[in-house]
């Protein structure tokens, strides 16, 4: 394992929101996870979700930079089930536990690019994916793309 | 700060937490704190009311009449909405196809879970009343969507019409409720079906606590209760989500037709 460290600093705020701090730089993360379709904030499971699919979507305009092929656009569409929601509500009686149990994504390519060397792309950046080598050792992942033009 | 008052509600959806959350602050504005207790079914949400675990309950139907046999007709009913009142259940089918209930003997009628009261157990006590008795004289076709949760869902009534519609049953049950929902959004063909019978008025949900429940306690949360008012556009919010225009006081006196239902149908039957 390497010396080399990455690190944030959260704080806390009374309304269960969080200020989180990255070297000069600073974001909010709302609370853990919420059902609540009107909540204000951005939960700390949807910005998970995000970090990953920016992952993703980063990680192959990267490649295409670093390989020369042109891509115009990345949209990656990610979404997570848990094994049972309800246990995080405390509900009495209920099985199962919070965690995630399967993250699908599906990235889409605006590209002319032959789909040989998108395919290439894919491969390489999901080699070379922090997240995403983290992650399907521990969860169902379902990882596509698609080009359109 | 008054010790918060202990609610049990029964999830069939992390999405109604949201519900119990804005009823949790309107009550704490109000001084009168409470904390929801969720259960995953109505039997170990009464097995709590009934050891003291919680003051109160969010009971359905069955969850109250479960209660009052339990307790020995231990427990008092103090709050439900004025749409839990006089509901009815209907009993569908194809336009023209049948002439009275009796005609469906020897026929298949799809109805919601097994321990919904108004799309399996009060239609059932309907059928008997008709002298046809379920599973002998009509086959029942049951769509046990969530049992525990004594219908809460309405998946299992929509599965039971989803049959009917396919022509795998005669007819189904539903509430009036989603009768007329259903009617309205398209989901059920008003030239193709019609209602064939209706069950007497029912009550549905209702708050229950122990005979031994402090009465100044529950005379304080009653007063907070009621104070909501569907004209204060803040209270109307989560009136709506809850589904009601106004709290009214708890009454005994709709849980007939399931009683009835569940006695002839012995639904209780080798439980303690």
């Amino acid at each position: 394992m390497s010396d080399l460290r990455f690190s944030v600093r959260v704080n806390s705020r009374p309304d269960g929101r969080c200020d989180v701090r990255v070297r000069k730089r600073g974001f909010e993360v709302g609370v853990p996870l919420s059902f609540d379709s009107a909540y204000d904030g951005v939960t700390a499971l949807e910005q998970f979700l995000g970090a990953l699919g920016a992952d993703l979507a980063g990680g192959l305009l990267a490649r295409a930079r670093k390989r020369r092929v042109e891509i115009e656009a990345i949209e990656a569409s990610v979404e997570a089930a848990l094994n049972n929601p309800l246990a995080y509500l405390d509900v009495v009686g209920e099985a199962g536990t919070t965690a995630i149990e399967q993250i699908s994504a599906r990235v889409y390519i605006s590209s002319f690019a032959a789909e040989a060397d998108i395919r290439m792309l894919w491969d390489e950046m999901l080699e070379r994916s922090p997240l995403v080598n983290t992650l399907k050792a521990a969860v169902r992942l379902d990882l596509s793309f698609k080009i359109s033009l | 700060m008054a010790k918060p008052i202990l609610v049990g509600a029964v999830l069939y959806d992390p999405k109604v937490s949201v519900i119990w959350d804005i009823i949790g602050e309107f009550f704490e504005q109000h001084h009168c704190p409470i904390d929801v207790v969720f259960y995953t079914n109505y039997e170990l949400q009464v097995d709590a009311l009934l050891k003291g675990h919680i003051d109160m309950a969010w009971n359905s139907p069955l969850a109250w009449v479960d209660a009052q046999r339990r307790s020995g007709g231990r427990c008092r009913a103090i709050a439900m909405r004025d749409t839990d009142r006089d509901r009815v259940s209907h009993i569908v089918a194809r336009k023209g196809a049948f002439k009275t209930l009796k005609d469906l003997k020897g026929k298949t009628l799809a109805v919601g879970a097994k321990d919904s009261p108004q799309a399996t157990l009060i239609p059932q006590g309907l059928l008997l009343r008709a002298g046809l008795t379920p599973g002998k004289d009509v086959t029942i076709r049951r769509f046990d969507l969530l049992v525990g949760k004594h219908g809460d869902h309405i998946g299992g009534e929509l599965d039971a019409f989803k049959c009917l519609d396919s022509g795998q049953a005669d007819a189904c049950c539903m509430l009036d409720m989603n009768w007329d929902r259903w009617s309205g959004d398209g989901t059920i063909n008003g030239q193709k079906y019609a209602i064939l019978a209706t069950t007497d008025k029912f009550d549905h949900c209702v708050f229950t606590v122990r005979e031994d429940f402090d009465q100044a306690t529950e005379q304080r949360w009653l007063k907070v209760l009621f104070s909501m008012s569907y004209d204060n556009p803040k209270h109307r919010e989560m009136m709506d989500m809850e589904g009601l225009k106004k709290w009214e006081s708890g009454r005994t006196t709709g849980f007939g037709p399931l009683s009835e239902a569940v006695d002839k149908l012995k639904f209780f039957e080798g439980r303690s």
